[in-house]
This record gives structure tokens, C-alpha cells and sequence, in this order.
């Protein structure tokens, strides 16, 4: 019931948008070693849903999502957050967000609970409901037995479970996570995705990248095609399938990006 | 955010993550032990080398060694090796085992004639003969001291007859040079104050380093600087955040220096040398507070330096280079003769001058103090703002990955 109203209700509210976004890394000595990472990208992830970045190496995934950070400033077009420009108020707009970035590293003398509480307090979560929010997400994660050891010597799924909690302790409307399964064994891709689907299941908005097509295919609602810094095809896969005439959703995006370039890696 | 209670206004959220940021900054310096001590090392090193030198020096210039003479009818003058004995001018008779063959070697010889005391009590000239192998530089310094005490000895004589004929003395000395030494108190306590000057300076650029560099490149190095930058919190707070970490341990590396170089001093007798050398409490203090914007002015340099380094080795070989800064100015400055005005002002070099005329015992120029004190603040301020907005820059995300 929830998802059909949270989906109904996001018809009209555009939760992450990206409009015509343009950015080139310029060689200063080398003119002509300009490397255009993305060439008028526009698509939109709505609340309620999974929305998937899918691309091959290079395509322009992580440069988008860094522009929606507000790390990047795009060369031309904009990027909002519930309506906020990320390059006017970077700030209001982070506020909004909920970040698992490409590369996520630990505070080793910190402990779990000590980096979950941080995060916390810079979004301006503070006493007792922060508390509330750090016990809420420790619970649901499972983290209870790692909370209070320091983070050194962390496995990577235990290093993902903390990264997902500091990430998402303020309950964030969006929830932005660039390449979260990288590493990941099994068990540990199972937990992120069970909690993404609760999340979801709660009306955010969240969007991924990913090059794995059973992660995309098995979690998202939609799916966008990214390729040479351009949308090469969205929909749901199964839309997509349909649209390259491809029964399996490998198939069907190496047929959309128009080369199987990338995708064995 | 549904459920959950932000920090109302919007000042107040601002000062709310400053603090959770220094927080964050002051647990992982303070829990890194080892980088810690490292650090502060050079607080706990600064005392045992001030009383280690004060001692040397305070020997060599008390105490002046024995020499063994070898000395030819010691019997006829004994008032006169009494004397010697007095200046530590001793007989060949009594050299201990060890020194033997040395004074045997250089065998300074002083032959005292059988007819010095009638001589002596008649008055006439006494011709003393001292031998040595007068090219050895070994034995320079013996002969210098045997002719002093040969010729104060002598002249002290001459000045009772002549007082008992009734003669003024002074007439002896229709000129005298009167040395009147303008470097203040003692040359080696001088020593020992600059020494310290410059160690206060290292000080305040050492103890921090560690901190800085770890808080700034090593963060980048262990991917935590990205979750960060993507926070909701401005490159200004967190370029505060770290700096006031950073320099609040060099900060505690200056009060150790003072509070247990003030300890130790107390161990040393320095009055014998002539010195006065007393670190109290408001010395310190004055000390403190000139140095307390170095601390933010080093801290602030090596954040600079560190966070545009390209990985946290090059980060480490830069920063130390900034290390000679506040080793090679204060020397400088020491050996300027024509010290130009605009050297008062600037950073390190101003508050190393007034250190210097602390220790001197000169009043100190409250104006220079002030004036050293707000220049450097002036480019800590610039280097912090300078840094918040490279942090946007988009070099610095690029060489997040």
C-alpha cells in the first residue's frame, strides 16, 4: 500500500533531478587532452523508488554523483535535490542528502558508534534524539556488537555496515550510493540491499550506481543508462530489455551503449 | 528530517558541528599515542639539554683544571707553591696514574733557584726558569696560567713594599682599561637562551606537525576526506576544526618546553657563571602569549602544505622542509648586526627578536609585541581562508581518487 501511495504521490514531486549537465576535465598543457566526462546528462530519481545508474568504467557515473555532491561544479546545466540547486546552496542541498561516496574510508581510532554519532551531529542531530537515531540505526544494521570497537581491522562488509549507518542516521529523504557492492561478499550485498529495500519501502528516494547487472536487475525500480557521459537509454529492465529486443539485461545494455567496451570489468 | 530535533538557529548549528568537528579532531589526535609522544618529544628533550649544557659549560668555565709542573727546588719557595696549589698548579710529584704519561710528556718544568729566599728577603730580582716545548698547543694554556700566577704573585709583593715605604700603588697604574661588556649578563648563558629561543620556535612548529599532516593528507589517504567534503558543513569549519587541533597540541608542546625547562633550571646553579637565568611564572606567560599565534601560524602553513600535497609521504617530506623555518630564521636574526625595522614585524622573526630581548633581561617593546602578534594572525587568517576555498576546489576532489 505504502509504495503505491509513495509512488502515486511522486508522480509530481521530482525528488533528485539532473538537467543537461555538461563537464570537461581540462589538460592545462594539453588542449587537445580535454576528456568530456559528461556531455548533457539529464534524468530524475523520484521517492519511493530505486533508481539505478548503470555504465560501463568510465561512462561518467561517479563525476555525476559529484556533482550532485556539490564537489564538482557542473560546466553546464544544473542539478537539484528536492528542489535545491546543489551549486547555489550546496549546504541546504547535502542536508537533504544521505551519501555513500565512491571512496569510503573509516576513522581507524574512532569506534563504530563514535563515527555513526559524528555524522550525526553535522547534520545537527543532537542530544537525546540523536541518540534515539544512532540506537534506530545501529539496531536495524545489526551493528550492536561492533558498535563499540574501533574501526581498525574491520572486515569490508562490517566497514560497509558502518559507512550505511553514518550515511543514513538522519534519515535522509535522499540516498545517494556510488558503487556500494564493490567488494561486498554475499551475505554483506544481501544486507545493503534488504536495507535499501526497507528504505525505499519508506517513500525515499534513492539512487545508485553500479556496473553489476543482477544488482541492478534484481533491486531497481528504474534503471538509466549512462554512456560516454550521455543517457543512453532508462526505464525498468524489463523495459529496457524489451527496447533492445534482449531477453537478459546484460544483453540489453551492452546492445543500448553500443559497444560491449567495459563490461567485463 | 521527520524525526528528528535539529539545531534551531542557524549560528547555533554552526558553532553545534564546529565542535563535533574539533571534537572528532581532538579524539583521533589524542588516541594516536605513539604519533603523540613523537611529537611532544621534543617538549620533554628541550630541559635535559638546557641543564646538560648549562653544566658543561658552567664546568668549564669554574673549574680550571689541574696542571703538573714539574717543580726544581720546590723546597726553597714554599709560600710560593702554596700559592700554586691555590691555582690548582700542582707538583709532578702528585699526578694521578692515569694523567701520568700525558704531564710526564709534556713536561713543563719550573726551576726555582737555592738563593730565592735570601734573595727574596733582600730584595733583589729572583729570576724563575720555566721549560716547556713551547710549539706543543697542549701547553700553552699551563704556561699562560703559570706566567699569571707567576706575575700576580710577584706583583703582589712588589705592591706590600711598596705600601710599607709608604708609596701610593695607583701610581703603578696611571691607566687602566676598564672592559665593559655589552652583551648582557654571560656570553654561554646568552648561549643557552637563544638555544632556548629557538627551541620554544621549533617547538611550536614541531609538536603540531604530526597532527596536521595526518588530519589533512592522511585523511585524504585513507578515503575519509570525500564522506566529508560531502557533509553539510562548510570547508571553513573544517579547515577551523583541524587547525585548532593541530595547534592546540603545539600549543601543549610550548607550555611542556616552559613549565619543565623552568623545573630543571632550578637544578642548576647558574650564579656561578654570573647568570640570572629565571624562568618564573611571568616570563613564561609573556612567553606563552607571544608564541600562542605561532602555533596557529605553523598549524595553519603545514594544513596548507599538507592538503595540496598529492599523498601523505610527499605530504611528510614537504611539511619538514617548512621545519627550517623557525630553525633558520631565529639563527639569522641572531647574527644580523643591522637588523632592518620591518624584520620587527614580520612572523618568527618579530617574536624571536623580542624572545631574545626577554631573555636579555631588556624591557620588552609592547609595540613590536602587538604589532608581531597581530601580522601573524593577519596571514593565519589569509592561509585559513585561502585553504577553505581550495578545499571547493575542484583539484583538490580530483585528487581524491
Amino acid at each position: 500500500m505504502l509504495m503505491v501511495f509513495s509512488k502515486l504521490f511522486s508522480e509530481s514531486i521530482t525528488m533528485i533531478e539532473v538537467n543537461n549537465l555538461h563537464k570537461s576535465f581540462i589538460d592545462k598543457k594539453d588542449k587537445n587532452n580535454t576528456v568530456k566526462a559528461l556531455d548533457g546528462l539529464s534524468f530524475t530519481a523520484k521517492d519511493g523508488e530505486i533508481t539505478g545508474i548503470l555504465g560501463p568504467n568510465g561512462a561518467g557515473k561517479t563525476t555525476c554523483l559529484r556533482t550532485l555532491y556539490g564537489l564538482l561544479c557542473a560546466d553546464e546545466g544544473f542539478a537539484t535535490i528536492d528542489g535545491i540547486s546543489v551549486t547555489e546552496k550546496p549546504l541546504a542541498a547535502r542536508a537533504k542528502l544521505g551519501i555513500f561516496p565512491d571512496k569510503f574510508g573509516l576513522y581507524e581510532r574512532l569506534t563504530a558508534y563514535e563515527q555513526i554519532d559524528y555524522f550525526a551531529s553535522l547534520h545537527g542531530l543532537s542530544g537525546q534524539t540523536k541518540k534515539q537515531a544512532i540506537a534506530q540505526v545501529i539496531e536495524d544494521l545489526d551493528l550492536s556488537d561492533l558498535a563499540h570497537r574501533k574501526t581498525v581491522g574491520f572486515s569490508q562488509g562490517q566497514r560497509m555496515k558502518v559507512t550505511l549507518a553514518q550515511a543514513l542516521v538522519h534519515q535522509p529523504q535522499n540516498f545517494v550510493l556510488d558503487e556500494p557492492t564493490r567488494g561486498l561478499d554475499v551475505m554483506s550485498t544481501r544486507i545493503l540491499r534488504d536495507y535499501l529495500a526497507k528504505f525505499k519501502a519508506k517513500g525515499h528516494c534513492i539512487l545508485f550506481s553500479s556496473h553489476v547487472m543482477q544488482e541492478v536487475a534484481a533491486l531497481c525500480d528504474r534503471v538509466i543508462i549512462v554512456a560516454n557521459g550521455k543517457l543512453a537509454a532508462q526505464g525498468t529492465p524489463q523495459e529496457l530489455c524489451d527496447l533492445a529486443g534482449e531477453t537478459n539485461l546484460e544483453d540489453a545494455f551492452v546492445k543500448l551503449i553500443g559497444t560491449d567496451e567495459g563490461v567485463a570489468a | 528530517m521527520s524525526h528528528s530535533s535539529t539545531v534551531n538557529s542557524s549560528m547555533n548549528l554552526y558553532l553545534y558541528q564546529l565542535k563535533s568537528l574539533i571534537l572528532k579532531e581532538y579524539k583521533e589526535a589524542f588516541r594516536d599515542k605513539r604519533a603523540l609522544i613523537v611529537a611532544l618529544m621534543m617538549a620533554f628533550m628541550a630541559p635535559v639539554m638546557i641543564v646538560l649544557m648549562s653544566k658543561i659549560t658552567i664546568e668549564k668555565l669554574i673549574d680550571e683544571p689541574p696542571i703538573y709542573v714539574n717543580f726544581n727546588g720546590a723546597e726553597y719557595a714554599p709560600k710560593l707553591m702554596e700559592y700554586f696549589a691555590d691555582n690548582n698548579l700542582l707538583s709532578l710529584a702528585d699526578v694521578p696514574e692515569g694523567d701520568k704519561a700525558i704531564w710526564q710528556q709534556r713536561n713543563i718544568t719550573v726551576n726555582i733557584p737555592i738563593d730565592y729566599e735570601t734573595d727574596m728577603a733582600q730584595g733583589r730580582p729572583i729570576k724563575l726558569y720555566l721549560q716547556a716545548d713551547f710549539t706543543d698547543k697542549a701547553v700553552g694554556s699551563p704556561v699562560r696560567r703559570i706566567n699569571n700566577a707567576v706575575r700576580s704573585y710577584s706583583l703582589n709583593i712588589g705592591y706590600k713594599r711598596l705600601l710599607l715605604r709608604g708609596v701610593d700603588v695607583r701610581l703603578l697604574n696611571p691607566i687602566t682599561l676598564v672592559e665593559q661588556d655589552t652583551s648582557k649578563p654571560d656570553a654561554t648563558f646568552m648561549l643557552i637562551s637563544i638555544m632556548l629561543g629557538i627551541y620554544l620556535m621549533l617547538a611550536a612548529f614541531m609538536s603540531g606537525l604530526s597532527v596536521a599532516i595526518d588530519s589533512s593528507a592522511g585523511e585524504r589517504e585513507r578515503n575519509v576526506l570525500e564522506m566529508l567534503l560531502c557533509q553539510p558543513v562548510s570547508t571553513l569549519q573544517i579547515v577551523l576544526a583541524k587547525l585548532i587541533s593541530a595547534s592546540t597540541i603545539s600549543i601543549l608542546g610550548i607550555v611542556l618546553v616552559l613549565g619543565l625547562t623552568s623545573l630543571s633550571v632550578g637544578f642548576v646553579d647558574l650564579t656561578k657563571i654570573g647568570a640570572t637565568f629565571t624562568l618564573d611564572i611571568s616570563t613564561s606567560l609573556t612567553l606563552l602569549t607571544l608564541l600562542l599565534p605561532i602555533c596557529f601560524f605553523a598549524s595553519a602553513c603545514q594544513l596548507f602544505v599538507a592538503f595540496q600535497t598529492k599523498s601523505f609521504k610527499e605530504a611528510q617530506s614537504t611539511v619538514s622542509i617548512l621545519i627550517g623555518i623557525p630553525a633558520f630564521i631565529p639563527f639569522v636574526v641572531s647574527l644580523m648586526d643591522d637588523r632592518p625595522e620591518w624584520l620587527n614585524w614580520l612572523p618568527v622573526a618579530g617574536q624571536s627578536m623580542i624572545i631574545e630581548n626577554i631573555f636579555k633581561g631588556v624591557e620588552v617593546n609592547w609595540l613590536a609585541f602587538i604589532a608581531t602578534s597581530v601580522v601573524t594572525i593577519t596571514i593565519t587568517v589569509v592561509l585559513v581562508l585561502a585553504l577553505a576555498k581550495k578545499l571547493k576546489s575542484e583539484k583538490v576532489v580530483m585528487a581524491l581518487s
